[in-house]
């Protein structure tokens, strides 16, 4: 039996050695961190100022109409749509549309949770008069317009020189959150 | 002895932990004031630019209410509001040498006054009950009270001004032709309007005098270039309409301090969307607006109004006789069938 004898000590390190192994590699799986997607999102990357065509919300003949619009690319979002919004301020029929002829663009932001925040100023500090309809006509050009090539904002909300205001023209309630509205575009 | 009985010599209020001798030494200063109405009690808040000890009084014969500073001056830089709801007849400023004071004349239902403070931003409160004696609009008369709203009017707010004229005054004009149409066929109906001259009124105001009226149903009037006519109802989707049944059973109920009845203001409207909706398509239909539907949106004038509740939007070109018959006999169909 003496090589029975020196053959039991072997296995008893052999089996210490795969155990010892055995903790190691459950230790460091359990303090690895889980596995990322093997699908990483496309990024696409653009040249800045290269051209890019939106749609705007217009006013046209008391209801909203889609225009193309070139703009100059941006590197986010939030840039992106504060060009957005001049554009339309811009445009010869939506710029010179009631409301929006009064206002002018003072800056556009977007937080985490998808809400837009459009900051407008009235022209040279004269008082905005529209009736209803233009009032809201004029204020879901800009939800509209930010909404449909956005698809990061989900919600609108307005400012006035950077304060919450109770109306623009005295009917249309802007302590809420807007979202875009399809029943005013033109069929 | 003064003749005032000093009813509430308030709170000293250390209005805040922050309150310091340096602002107690500065007076107060009042920004703004506006008032409610309530089926209950009338609202007076006072928007303060720092907390500061103040002093309410309550005069002997118990017909006025004042306002002052406790240490230092009372200065204002705010309008009076315009309120005349049978609780509350007048707030007044008033200058005696150099010490001013804000004077709130009572009316005939007025009872107990209390005052309270809210923070962020400083406000001072004066809640004024209801008495015994019933307002002079409850005990009048048991008919339905429609509220006409014409809207804009002051010098700062003509609405929209054309060659037709100005938005104000065509509202006024279209408001008083359709009260007399309402009375002149239908004497189960009383009619009222926010405002029976060229007056500037906030849409708290407006939408305090038509709660405090009792109206059942409120129209408001706005004109428009054109001549077509559009029919507006509240949009009830988003936001702050949610909260509002179950808050006005406690309007009563809550603490000085909480802001729950601030935030249910605003939100009155939610109770009666379907009601709404059912004058509004009614109007429509009458005043021939394509689809016969209301335009739903979110309409800063109807949130706080606690009636069936629409916006009338007449083009300036249209036959003002004929939208005042219209809206008239719309409205009295609506009360009759749908009351």
């Amino acid at each position: 039996m003496p090589g029975k004898n020196r053959l039991l000590p072997i296995l008893a390190l052999v089996l210490v050695a795969v155990l010892c192994v055995g903790a190691l590699l459950w230790w460091r799986m359990r303090a690895s961190p889980p596995a990322t997607s093997a699908v990483q999102p496309a990024t696409v990357t653009f040249r800045l100022n290269e051209p890019l065509v939106i749609t705007l919300s217009v006013p046209v003949d008391g209801l909203l109409a889609a225009v193309q619009a070139p703009i100059t690319r941006q590197p986010d979002t939030q840039s992106l749509a504060r060009e957005a919004l001049a554009a339309l301020f811009a445009d010869p029929i939506g710029g010179q549309a009631p409301v929006l002829k009064d206002l002018r663009l003072r800056g556009v932001y977007l937080d985490a949770a998808g809400t837009g925040y459009i900051d407008l100023a009235p022209v040279e500090q004269r008082e905005v008069r529209a009736s209803v309809w233009e009032e809201l006509i004029a204020l879901y050009a800009m939800v509209n317009t930010l909404s449909q090539n956005f698809e990061e904002i989900r919600q609108v909300r307005f400012l006035v020189d950077g304060r919450e205001v109770q109306t623009l023209a005295g009917h249309i309630e802007l302590s809420r959150k807007f979202t875009k509205r399809m029943d005013l575009v033109k069929q | 002895m003064r003749k005032h009985f000093i009813l509430l010599i308030i709170a000293v209020l250390m209005l805040a932990p922050g309150a310091d001798a340096e602002s107690s030494e500065k007076g107060l200063t009042v920004k703004n004031v506006r008032f409610f109405s309530y089926a209950a009690f009338t609202r007076i808040v006072f928007e303060i630019d720092a907390a500061a000890p103040y002093v309410v009084v309550k005069s002997d014969n118990g017909r006025s209410v004042t306002l002052s500073a406790y240490n230092g001056p009372l200065s204002v830089t705010a309008t009076m509001p315009a309120v005349r709801d049978g609780v509350v007849k007048t707030v007044e400023l008033h200058q005696e040498s150099s010490r001013a004071t804000i004077v709130v004349q009572l009316d005939a239902a007025a009872g107990e006054v209390k005052d309270f403070v809210l923070r962020g931003p400083d406000r001072i409160v004066l809640d004024i009950m209801k008495g015994v004696v019933a307002a002079p609009v409850a005990q009048a008369e048991r008919r339905k009270r429609i509220v006409l709203d014409p809207g804009h009017g002051g010098g700062k707010d003509a609405g929209i001004v054309t060659a037709q004229g100005q938005e104000k005054a065509m509202t006024l004009e279209i408001a008083e032709a359709i009260k007399r149409q309402l009375l002149k066929k239908n004497a189960d109906l009383a009619v009222t309007l926010t405002r029976e001259r060229d007056q500037a009124l906030s849409l708290d105001d407006r939408a305090g005098a038509a709660n405090a009226a009792g109206a059942v149903l409120f129209v408001s009037l706005h004109a428009a270039t054109g001549a077509g006519t559009r029919v507006y109802i509240v949009d009830p989707d988003e936001g702050s309409l949610a909260a509002a049944p179950a808050a006005n059973k406690t309007f009563l109920d809550f603490d000085a301090g909480n802001e729950l009845q601030e935030r249910v203001w605003g939100s009155q409207q939610a109770s009666h969307t379907k009601a709404s909706g059912d004058l509004g398509r009614r109007l429509a239909l009458l005043l021939g607006m394509p689809g016969g539907e209301p335009v739903q949106a979110p309409l800063a004038g109807l949130k706080a109004i606690d009636a069936a509740a629409v916006v009338v939007e007449v083009g300036m070109g249209q036959d003002r006789s004929w939208v005042a018959e219209t809206v008239a006999e719309g409205i009295a169909a609506y009360v009759r069938e749908d009351r």
